[in-house]
């Protein structure tokens, strides 16, 4: 008979940095069914039921990243008065005052942890000091709660929503703990009047939300994690060692696993506030549907850049003007433009220059077609907005070439809109030419993808360089035969992708009602045994494909 | 049913069910296959057996009875092998203080002031790809001894476009190697052939002295105005099958070469000094050592009297491991000795070493570890070493033994690939530390001996 250990029980209980809780581990079986019970349990008791609610999530944060947990409360309480202050105050310019305040201490926070290193590091190489650098460990989910507390007192300084009276809503709003870790961005008033409504759900509400929780544990648990434990990671740790042809199905591969990382993430946190009765928008739309940039990025990570667009693209200036940081932005992109090419690629300062204006060009180009000034500003405000939405991802260069890629994408998508509206209006209905401009655009993201996911820019580079000039397709025979369970696991999630977006919801509406527990309990235990199974499939061993 | 309800008692009912099959498969102690690996309560009976299958002790143990039983020589310990850090011939410390008796000789020597080269062959998997490990020895041993200059340089190889200390070009060859042919081939694994070739090599990495020699490395040559060095042609004949054609001697580090006669098996090029400590790296990605069976024996003589080495590493290993459950390497050890031998015979007057693979892991049930068969494959290799007469170093020890290839790769900075098999130029470069340290340790011991 084993020995049941308490200790081990206790342990259990306590955070482990070595072990911090996530949905696929058994003892958030054990948390959810707990939390599920009371919760029910004080249904009608809104106040119980909130702090339940509460208690839960702050607890969930201290297993997930230990005493940050102190964080969100601290930065809870001083936004909370923040908010409320600035409500209160009548003069417009102690409402800016405080709002400042709250600018300051958010992205204050943000920066401390997530940026200090990268500052130290910049300062070392341009002025040749040598501080040293901090090793500061990024508190769990602090880039969403930072943008989640300044788009509140945001919304609370523009006068479009009041703040709320109680702490206990603005706590339950930053530490919801189905979207902790990865989002989605939740916004307050979106979510805060849901707070104290009756909890009710319809059958469709339950599938829905099962519906979401199991497709996203599957993108997440199985196709994400497998193909990146087996493929993407191998690849991606050093390039230089694999031909051309791995590369770029690494470089595929990765767009499928950031998005089934990413999606099922979102999935699974808006499924689970579902059933808890809260309605969270949707994260993802099928991004890699998109047939341009443009719709790639009202598809992709929503709640984000519909974040960006509302509390940074618009203070800029939006589409009516530009602003002194638009112009110091983007007169650091271009400078950086000109540099970079000068410094990384070796080229001389004539060519630099030529790269750099035609760049320039691209983004004043809509304006002279459309005659009208103000679309440079509009143009370069979108440029901005996501060089420092690229930045938002990560403390590195790479992330900003990420944005930089995808602005001046978004710059010549709207020249080739305005062109191709122009000399082939008839040609742009066509299918075929909707399939080729999904190619292309996702072809494009894809090539983005390669600076999001290498580690820095040389290994960026190294995988270009192993596409372009090393690609080896002789390979192919037994890279298939050793790959092929990467091959089709991607294919299957792009399969998925493919179907049209509103295909589940009908079949929910139709079958919604009809469905009995037990198939959806036999359903979950069939993933429980897949996850498991796949848990411990036999590896796919990396091979070396060039002698 | 209101859906509330809907809710609560579809996870009630979930818990309740995936909690009883934990429970009973621990109690009864009965394994339900891939369901194991996600029984939520293993973690609260540690002492449990399920979960613990994946590893076949059986297999391990089969492993080390195949293992023969190494034969008791007097003043001989085959145990040695176990030590991290050292290099050993497995002699008992009073009969032989020094394991590379003639290598450390000449080292003494020209620490003394003596002129002499020292020139040492690497040979390695991708391991030493791109100049890893060996470019951190050489520069280790160039400062402590002298010399400079990259050694040899293949015509082309994989990882070129990447190695550090040296960049190569090159248009118009056809390529031979181990996996094409058995005819002409270079230790390095390749024979290059053109009627129309170019190449230029760069050696970014030199010390001091700046004057470099820089020679050619090629097969037979039989005809006049064929090879052409930054465009002069050079006339040499030679039936020899390893030649070296001396180049340059000069401080310039790009070099130029243009050969229009097929028939000539071409090498590469070498960087070297005239005096001190020269090392050759000889990777060939993927391979496990066996291949250099391939290389002719009268190309081996050949090149042990126009371009001879004082000591020649061998160091493969993970290929061996490419399969989890893998444990007996009996096979490579028969298949291994051949190798030996051929090299052996072909460089009378060459001090050998064997380096043990490094650590390797594999996942087992869903968390990395090291291979299973590692301790088998390095006593395997260990007793190769002994029973060759030839020096050991275990590789897999230094670098910390059992797991440490998991370490390397969690660290921050990590220090190895998330392949779990490759140190990355940071791991590469504790290696070299480390066997440094036990080179110089051995060189120490000589020493002492000498003063004695």
């Amino acid at each position: 008979m084993p020995i049941f250990d308490l200790n081990k029980l206790i342990q259990q209980l306590v955070y482990d940095p070595k072990n911090p809780l996530l949905f696929n581990q058994g003892f958030f079986v054990y948390f959810f069914f707990l939390f599920i019970a009371l919760y029910y349990i004080f249904r009608n008791k809104v106040v119980i039921r909130k702090y339940i609610f509460v208690f839960f999530s702050l607890y969930f944060f201290y297993k997930a990243s230990g005493y940050f947990v102190g964080l969100v409360i601290i930065s809870a309480i001083i936004d909370y008065i923040l908010s409320n202050a600035i409500f209160r105050q009548t003069k417009k310019s102690s409402k800016t005052v405080l709002l400042i305040l709250s600018v300051i201490f958010n992205l204050g926070l943000l920066f401390f942890f997530k940026y200090t290193n990268f500052f130290i590091e910049l300062t070392n190489n341009l002025s040749g000091s040598n501080y040293n650098l901090l090793h500061l460990i990024l508190p769990i989910g602090i880039s969403f709660y930072t943008f989640e507390n300044l788009s509140y007192t945001l919304d609370v300084y523009r006068g479009e929503f009041e703040p709320v009276k109680k702490f206990s809503d603005y706590l339950l709003f930053l530490s919801f703990f189905p979207k902790l870790v990865m989002g989605p961005i939740v916004r307050a008033h979106d979510f805060i009047p849901q707070i104290n409504k009756p909890y009710q759900l319809n059958d469709e509400d339950f599938m829905k939300g099962f519906y979401l929780i199991i497709t996203g544990l599957f993108k997440k648990l199985i196709i994400s994690d497998y193909i990146t434990l087996n493929y993407v990671n191998i690849v991606f740790d050093d390039p230089s060692m694999h031909t051309g042809l791995e590369n770029l199905v690494a470089v595929y591969a990765y767009a499928v696993v950031i998005y089934c990382d990413f999606s099922g993430y979102s999935d699974i946190a808006i499924g689970i506030a579902r059933w808890m009765g809260f309605n969270i928008p949707t994260n993802f739309l099928s991004p890699y549907q998109s047939s341009n940039i443009t719709e790639f990025w009202r598809r992709w990570h929503i709640s984000l850049s519909s974040w960006l667009k509302d509390y940074l693209y618009i203070p800029l200036g939006g589409n009516r003007q530009s602003t002194f940081f638009t112009f110091l932005f983007s007169l650091l992109f271009f400078a950086g433009i000109f540099l970079g090419g000068h410094v990384l690629f070796n080229l001389n300062y004539l060519v630099s220059s030529i790269i750099a204006g035609i760049v320039l060009f691209v983004f004043i180009l809509p304006a002279i077609i459309l005659k009208q000034r103000k679309q440079v500003g509009t143009n370069l405000n979108l440029l901005v907005t996501m060089l420092l939405g690229g930045f938002w991802h990560g403390a590195n260069w790479n992330f900003i070439i990420w944005g930089a890629l995808h602005g001046v994408g978004l710059a010549v998508h709207k020249v080739w809109n305005l062109l191709t509206g122009k000399f082939m209006p008839q040609t742009r209905q066509r299918n075929i030419f909707k399939i080729i401009n999904v190619i292309i655009t996702f072809n494009f993201v894809c090539f983005c993808w390669i600076f999001f996911k290498a580690k820095n820019f040389n290994d960026a580079i190294t995988v270009i360089h192993q596409i372009t000039t090393n690609f080896k397709s002789e390979v192919w025979p037994s890279f298939f035969s050793n790959y092929k369970s990467i091959l089709y696991m991607m294919g299957l999630a792009m399969g998925l992708h493919f179907i049209p977006d509103n295909f589940a919801d009908k079949v929910i509406s139709k079958i919604g009602k009809k469905m009995p527990l037990i198939i959806y309990l036999v359903i979950l235990f069939a993933f429980i045994y897949l996850y498991g199974y796949f848990k411990s499939a036999e590896q796919v061993m990396p091979i070396y494909l060039q002698f | 049913m209101n859906a509330t309800k809907k809710v609560f008692w579809f996870v009630l009912i979930f818990t309740f069910i995936h909690t009883s099959i934990s429970f009973l498969s621990i109690l009864f102690n009965f394994s339900l296959r891939d369901f194991d690996n996600v029984n939520i309560l293993t973690e609260l009976f540690p002492s449990a057996k399920i979960n613990q299958k994946s590893i076949h002790p059986e297999l391990i143990k089969d492993s080390i009875n195949v293992n023969k039983v190494i034969e008791q020589k007097a003043n001989f310990d085959f145990s040695l092998y176990k030590k991290a850090k050292l290099i050993t011939n497995f002699r008992t410390n009073d009969s032989a203080p020094s394991s590379l008796p003639n290598l450390m000789k000449s080292l003494h020597e020209i620490k003394n002031g003596k002129k002499r080269k020292i020139r040492i062959a690497y040979f390695g998997d991708s391991m030493i790809e791109g100049d890893l490990l060996t470019q951190t020895l050489r520069k280790l041993m160039q400062k402590e001894f002298g010399g400079s200059g990259v050694g040899f340089l293949p015509l082309d190889c994989v990882s070129a476009d990447f190695r550090i200390t040296a960049r190569t070009k090159n248009s118009g060859w056809d390529e031979y190697n181990f996996k094409k042919t058995n005819k002409d081939l270079y230790p390095s694994g390749h024979v290059f052939y053109s009627d129309h070739g170019d190449f230029t090599a760069v050696n970014n990495d030199v010390q001091n002295p700046l004057s470099i020699e820089k020679s050619l490395i090629c097969g037979k040559v039989m005809n006049d105005n064929v090879i052409f060095f930054n465009n002069q042609p050079i006339n040499i004949k030679s039936e020899s099958l390893v030649n070296r054609i001396k180049l340059s001697n000069d401080d310039n580090k790009t070099i130029n070469l243009k050969i229009k006669d097929n028939s000539i098996p071409v090498y590469g090029v070498s960087f070297e000094s005239e005096s001190g400590v020269i090392i050759d790296n000889f990777s060939y990605r993927g391979i496990s050592g066996i291949e250099l069976s391939k290389i002719e024996t009268t190309l081996l003589e050949s090149l042990a009297k126009n371009n001879p080495y004082d000591l020649i590493v061998f160091q493969y290993g993970v290929n061996l491991l490419f399969r989890p459950n893998d444990v007996n390497f009996n096979y490579y050890e028969r298949a291994f000795n051949n190798v030996l031998n051929k090299f052996t015979n072909a460089f009378p007057n060459s001090e050998f070493l064997l380096i043990s693979t490094a650590d390797r892991a594999f996942r087992y049930n869903g968390e990395y570890k090291s291979a299973i068969g590692i301790d088998s494959l390095v006593k395997t290799q260990a007793t190769l070493a002994y029973e060759s007469g030839i020096a050991f170093y275990n590789q897999f020890e230094s670098m910390g033994g059992k797991n440490s290839i998991v370490e390397w790769v969690n660290q921050s900075p990590s220090l190895a690939g998330r392949d779990y098999v490759h140190p990355n130029a940071k791991g590469a470069e504790f290696l070299a530390n480390y066997f440094f340290e036990a080179l110089m340790n051995d060189y120490k011991k000589y020493c002492s001996k000498l003063s004695k």
